[in-house]
C-alpha cells in the first residue's frame, strides 16, 4: 500500500512538474541587424541558474513576446528567468508585497501605483548611474527620469522605476479605403478634423466610434480624450499643473477641455449609435464599427495597442491605418503627444534583479521586442529599421516629431482620482451631467484624499 | 375546507411557475454560452447567439484577387475568381463597390470601377473584372455584398483551448495542479468537520452552545479579510506559497460551513441509537465511526460537492496562497484568465473555457447528485 501511494505521488509529481523548456530565441544571435555586441556584453555577468522572477500585466500573445525577450537574458547570463502575468496585477502585487512574497522584478502599468509602492517602502532604488544613463540615452531623458523618481517612506526622492515599452495615445484610426470611397482627406489640423467631422455628417455618415466601457475601469478612454484636449488647448505647463492638482480640477481651462471632448462624444450625429451608447459600448468592441458594412463610423481615437481588437485578418497599414490626432493650427501649441508606458522596478533585491535591470538598458532588449510586435521605445541607440512593421515605425516617428510629450495624466494622479473618480466622472459626463459639476465632484474626491 | 383545497392548487401553480422561471433564468445564459463557444469572435461581435441557428442576411466586405493574378486575353486584362474563395451555399442578392453605396447593383449587372475597368458579380460569388489596361495596385478590389448566409459553427475555439500546442501543455499541467489543490482541499475539511460536528452535536461539555454560535458567526466573515494576514503568517512559519498553504487556506475557509452543515445533520439523528450504543459500552470514537459516519453519508457527500465546486472554480485563493512568482503551480482558472489576453475581451475563449472547466464539476455533480438534495435538507426536517 505504501509503495502504491509513493508511486502514485511520484507519478503525480512527475506529471505536475514537467521541466519547463526555456522560451526559444526568435532571432538567432549573430544574425540580422541587431546590436549583438550588447548581447555578448551581457555574458560578463554569470548568474549560474539563479532564479529571477518577473511579474507583469502582460498575458496571452504579449506574454509570449516578453518571455522571448527575457530568454536572451537567460541565455546570456545563465539565469533562470520566470515571467508570470496577471490581469489583476494592481491588486496582486500589493498582496504579495504586503505579505513579503514579492517577485524580484515587477512591471507596473501605471507609474502612480509604483510611486505608491515606493512610498510604502516596497521598492529598491536604482543606482544613480541608471538615472544618468536614462538622461543621456532616452529621447527626452530627463522627463523619463522624473516619471520614475518617487519619494520613499522617509520622503527621500530616488529613482525607482525604469521605463521600458511605450504606447502612443494620440492616434486616430481609420480605414483608408473608406476615406477614398467618400473622397475624404486625412486632416492636418484640429480645425480640419472638425470640418471633416461635419462633412461626414452632411454626407449622411457617422464620423466617430467612441466606447468607454471596460468593466471595472469603465471611463478610462474618455480620460485620454480629455488629456489630449488639454494638451491641444493649453500649454504643457498648465497640463502639468493640472496633473499635480496645482490648479483645481474644476478650473475653467480643464472644464473647457472636457467640453471639447463633449463636442465629439455628446453629439448624437457624431457618434455611432448616438451619444447615449458612448458610456455603455465596450472599448474593445468599439473599433469594430470601422470595419462593418456599411461602416458605422469613419474614425476611432485610441492608443497604439488597439489593432489587437480589430477583426481577424485585418492588415494594419492596408485595411486600417492611423493618423496623428491633430493640434489646433490656430493655437500655436506645436504638436503635443500623449503617451503611456510600463515601469520596471525591483520589488525584491537580488543580484539577478540588478542584472536584469542592466539588461533592459542594452539595445538588444529593445530591438528583440521591436522586431516582433507592439513595442515603441524612446531609446536613441537602437536600430529603428528593426521595427516589425511600417505602422510601428510611423508611430515611432510621431514620438520623435512631438514637440511636447506628456505622460497619461490619469496614470499620474492618485489612484482614487486617476483610476477612480476621473473614470466615473467621465461616464457621468458622457451620460449628460454638466462638465462643471463633474469637474467639481472630481476635485472634491481629490481633496478628500489629501 | 374548500378554501384550503383552493389555496393548495393555486400555490402549486405558483411553485410550478417559479420553478420554470428559475430554471429558465439559469439555463438561458448557459445555453447562450454554449452556443457562443461554437462561434468565432467576429460572429459574437456582430450578432447575438440566438440568431446563430438561422440563415442570416449579412452585409459582407469581400475582396477580389490582387492585380498580380490578372491575365491578358484578347487585348483585355481580366481578373476572375469567387468572392467566397469557392462557390459555397451563400447567395448574393445585391452588391456595391464603395463603402458609401452598398447594394448599388443587382447581381449580374456590370459596375464601373473608380480606377477604370468594370466588374460583374454573380449570385454565387463568381466575379469577373475587365479592363483595357493592366490593373494596378497591391490589393484586390473591395466588394460589398448583401448575402444570405447559412448558419455556421466552428470547433476552432475548443481546438484553441485544448489542443493548441502553445497552451495545451500549460492546460494539462494546470489540470493536474487543480486536482492536486482540489482533492486534499475537499477531504481535509470534511475529516476535521466531521469530528467537530460530532463533538458539537453529541458530546456534553461547558461552552458548547457558545462555540456553535461562534462558528455560525464565522460564516459571515468574508475571506478577503484574512488574505494578507494569513499569507504573512504562512511566510512567517515558513510554508510560503504552495500546495500546503492553499490546502490549509481552503480548509480554514471551508470549515465553518462544513461544521454547521454536518452538526445540524448529526443533531437530527435519532437519540435512541446513540444512547443504546452508550449503554452497550461503546466509546465516543466507536459511536462516531460505527454509527454516525455511515448515517451522515448524504450530508458528507453534499458538503464534498460544495467544497469541490468551490475549490475547483476558485481563482482568488489560488492566486494569493498558491501561485508564486515562478508560475509553476498554475491552476485551470488562472490558465483561462491568461487565455483572455492582456486586455481581455476574447469572449469566444471565455465561453469555451467555461465549458471545458465545467466538465469535471458536472461529472462530480451527476455522480453524487442523489446525495445533494438529501444533504441540503440536512437538519431542516425532523
Amino acid at each position: 500500500m505504501k509503495t502504491l501511494i509513493s508511486a502514485a505521488a511520484l507519478a503525480l509529481a512527475l506529471s505536475v512538474n514537467p521541466v519547463k523548456a526555456q522560451a526559444p530565441l526568435p532571432f538567432a544571435p549573430g544574425t540580422g541587424d541587431f546590436n549583438w555586441q550588447s548581447y555578448e556584453a551581457l555574458k560578463t555577468t554569470q548568474l549560474n541558474g539563479e532564479q529571477v522572477t518577473v511579474f507583469g500585466p502582460w498575458l496571452g500573445p504579449d506574454q509570449k513576446v516578453v518571455e522571448s525577450v527575457l530568454a536572451y537574458f537567460a541565455k546570456a547570463t545563465g539565469a533562470d528567468v520566470k515571467y508570470v502575468g496577471s490581469d489583476s496585477f494592481e491588486q496582486q502585487i500589493l498582496i504579495d508585497a504586503e505579505a513579503g512574497s514579492a517577485p524580484n522584478v515587477s512591471v507596473f502599468p501605471q507609474p502612480g501605483l509604483a510611486a505608491d509602492m515606493a512610498k510604502r517602502g516596497f521598492l529598491s532604488p536604482l543606482s544613480t548611474e541608471t538615472a544618468d544613463w536614462v538622461r543621456t540615452n532616452y529621447a527626452a531623458g530627463q522627463s523619463w527620469v522624473d516619471l520614475g523618481t518617487y519619494a520613499n517612506q522617509n520622503g527621500k526622492k530616488e529613482l525607482y522605476g525604469f521605463f521600458f515599452k511605450v504606447d502612443v495615445k494620440s492616434l486616430v484610426w481609420y480605414v483608408p479605403e473608406n476615406f477614398e470611397d467618400a473622397g475624404y482627406e486625412v486632416p492636418e489640423s484640429m480645425e480640419d478634423l472638425k470640418t471633416l467631422t461635419d462633412q461626414i455628417v452632411a454626407d449622411g455618415g457617422t464620423p466617430w466610434c467612441i466606447g468607454l466601457g471596460s468593466g471595472g475601469a469603465t471611463g478610462w478612454p474618455a480620460t485620454d480624450w480629455v488629456e489630449d484636449m488639454m494638451l491641444r488647448t493649453q500649454p504643457a505647463a498648465v497640463y502639468d499643473d493640472w496633473v499635480a492638482n496645482r490648479i483645481p480640477f474644476d478650473d475653467p481651462r480643464v472644464v473647457a477641455a472636457i467640453e471639447e471632448f463633449g463636442a465629439f462624444a455628446r453629439n448624437n450625429a457624431y457618434v455611432a449609435g448616438g451619444a447615449g451608447t458612448v458610456a455603455s459600448t465596450d472599448f474593445r468592441d468599439s473599433p469594430k464599427g470601422l470595419f462593418s458594412s456599411p461602416p458605422q463610423c469613419y474614425m476611432h481615437k485610441q492608443a497604439s495597442f488597439i489593432p489587437a481588437f480589430f477583426p481577424e485578418g485585418t492588415s494594419v497599414g492596408e485595411d486600417a491605418d492611423f493618423f496623428y490626432f491633430p493640434a489646433y493650427s490656430g493655437k500655436k501649441l506645436g504638436s503635443p503627444v500623449l503617451g503611456a508606458g510600463t515601469v520596471f522596478a525591483i520589488t525584491k533585491e537580488s543580484k539577478g534583479a540588478r542584472a536584469l535591470m542592466e539588461f533592459l538598458k542594452s539595445p538588444i532588449a529593445h530591438e528583440v521586442w521591436m522586431a516582433q510586435q507592439g513595442f515603441l521605445t524612446p531609446h536613441k541607440g537602437v536600430n529603428t529599421k528593426l521595427y516589425a512593421t511600417d505602422t510601428l515605425r510611423a508611430m515611432g516617428d510621431i514620438l520623435l516629431k512631438a514637440t511636447t510629450f506628456r505622460f497619461d495624466g490619469s496614470d499620474l494622479m492618485p489612484g482614487g482620482v486617476g483610476a477612480g473618480s476621473f473614470w466615473t466622472g467621465m461616464v457621468d459626463y458622457a451620460g449628460g451631467k454638466p462638465a462643471k459639476q463633474v469637474a467639481q465632484e472630481i476635485q472634491n474626491s481629490w481633496d478628500a484624499l489629501k | 375546507m374548500d378554501n384550503i383545497a383552493g389555496t393548495k392548487s393555486s400555490l402549486t401553480w405558483a411553485v410550478h411557475i417559479s420553478v420554470v422561471i428559475l430554471v429558465a433564468l439559469w439555463l438561458f445564459p448557459t445555453l447562450g454560452l454554449l452556443v457562443s463557444s461554437f462561434r468565432t469572435s467576429d460572429q459574437i461581435a456582430t450578432s447575438g447567439w440566438w440568431n446563430a441557428t438561422f440563415p442570416s442576411t449579412q452585409n459582407l466586405t469581400l475582396r477580389t484577387e490582387p492585380p498580380k493574378s490578372q491575365i491578358e486575353r484578347e487585348g483585355e486584362f481580366i481578373i476572375e475568381g469567387n468572392l467566397f474563395g469557392s462557390a459555397g451555399s451563400s447567395q448574393i442578392q445585391v452588391y456595391g463597390i464603395a463603402s458609401n453605396a452598398l447594394g448599388a447593383y443587382q447581381v449580374g449587372e456590370t459596375a464601373p470601377l473608380r480606377n477604370g475597368g468594370t466588374i460583374t458579380v454573380l449570385a454565387n460569388g463568381d466575379y469577373q473584372m475587365k479592363n483595357s489596361e493592366a490593373f494596378k495596385g497591391k490589393r484586390g478590389q473591395r466588394v460589398f455584398v448583401t448575402a444570405e448566409t447559412p448558419p455556421k459553427f466552428t470547433l476552432e475555439n475548443y481546438r484553441n483551448v485544448l489542443f493548441d500546442p502553445a497552451n495545451s501543455e500549460g492546460m494539462a499541467k494546470a489540470f493536474f495542479n487543480t486536482l492536486t489543490v482540489t482533492i486534499p482541499a475537499t477531504i481535509i475539511p470534511i475529516l476535521v468537520a466531521a469530528f467537530a460536528a460530532y463533538a458539537l452535536a453529541w458530546m456534553e461539555f461547558p461552552g458548547r452552545a457558545l462555540l456553535i454560535a461562534m462558528i455560525v458567526g464565522l460564516l459571515v466573515v468574508p475571506l478577503q479579510l484574512a488574505l494578507i494576514p494569513l499569507l504573512k503568517f504562512h511566510n512567517f512559519v515558513g510554508i510560503g506559497k504552495g500546495y500546503f498553504g492553499v490546502w490549509l487556506a481552503h480548509t480554514g475557509f471551508g470549515l465553518p460551513l462544513a461544521i454547521y452543515l454536518l452538526r445540524n445533520y448529526m443533531v437530527g439523528l435519532p437519540r435512541d441509537i446513540i444512547e443504546n450504543a452508550k449503554v452497550d459500552g461503546a466509546s465516543d470514537f466507536q459511536i462516531f465511526v460505527k454509527i454516525i459516519l455511515p448515517l451522515s453519508f448524504p450530508a458528507l457527500a453534499s458538503f464534498a460537492i460544495f467544497q469541490f465546486l468551490w475549490t475547483w472554480n476558485d481563482l482568488l485563493v489560488a492566486l494569493v496562497f498558491l501561485i508564486d512568482a515562478t508560475g509553476e503551480t498554475t491552476v485551470m482558472t488562472k490558465q483561462i484568465v491568461e487565455l483572455l489576453g492582456t486586455r481581455g475581451g476574447n469572449w469566444e475563449i471565455l465561453a469555451t473555457s467555461a465549458f471545458v472547466s465545467i466538465s469535471v464539476p458536472l461529472l462530480v455533480f451527476f455522480a453524487m447528485q442523489k446525495y445533494l438534495v438529501r444533504g441540503l435538507l440536512a437538519g431542516s426536517v425532523k
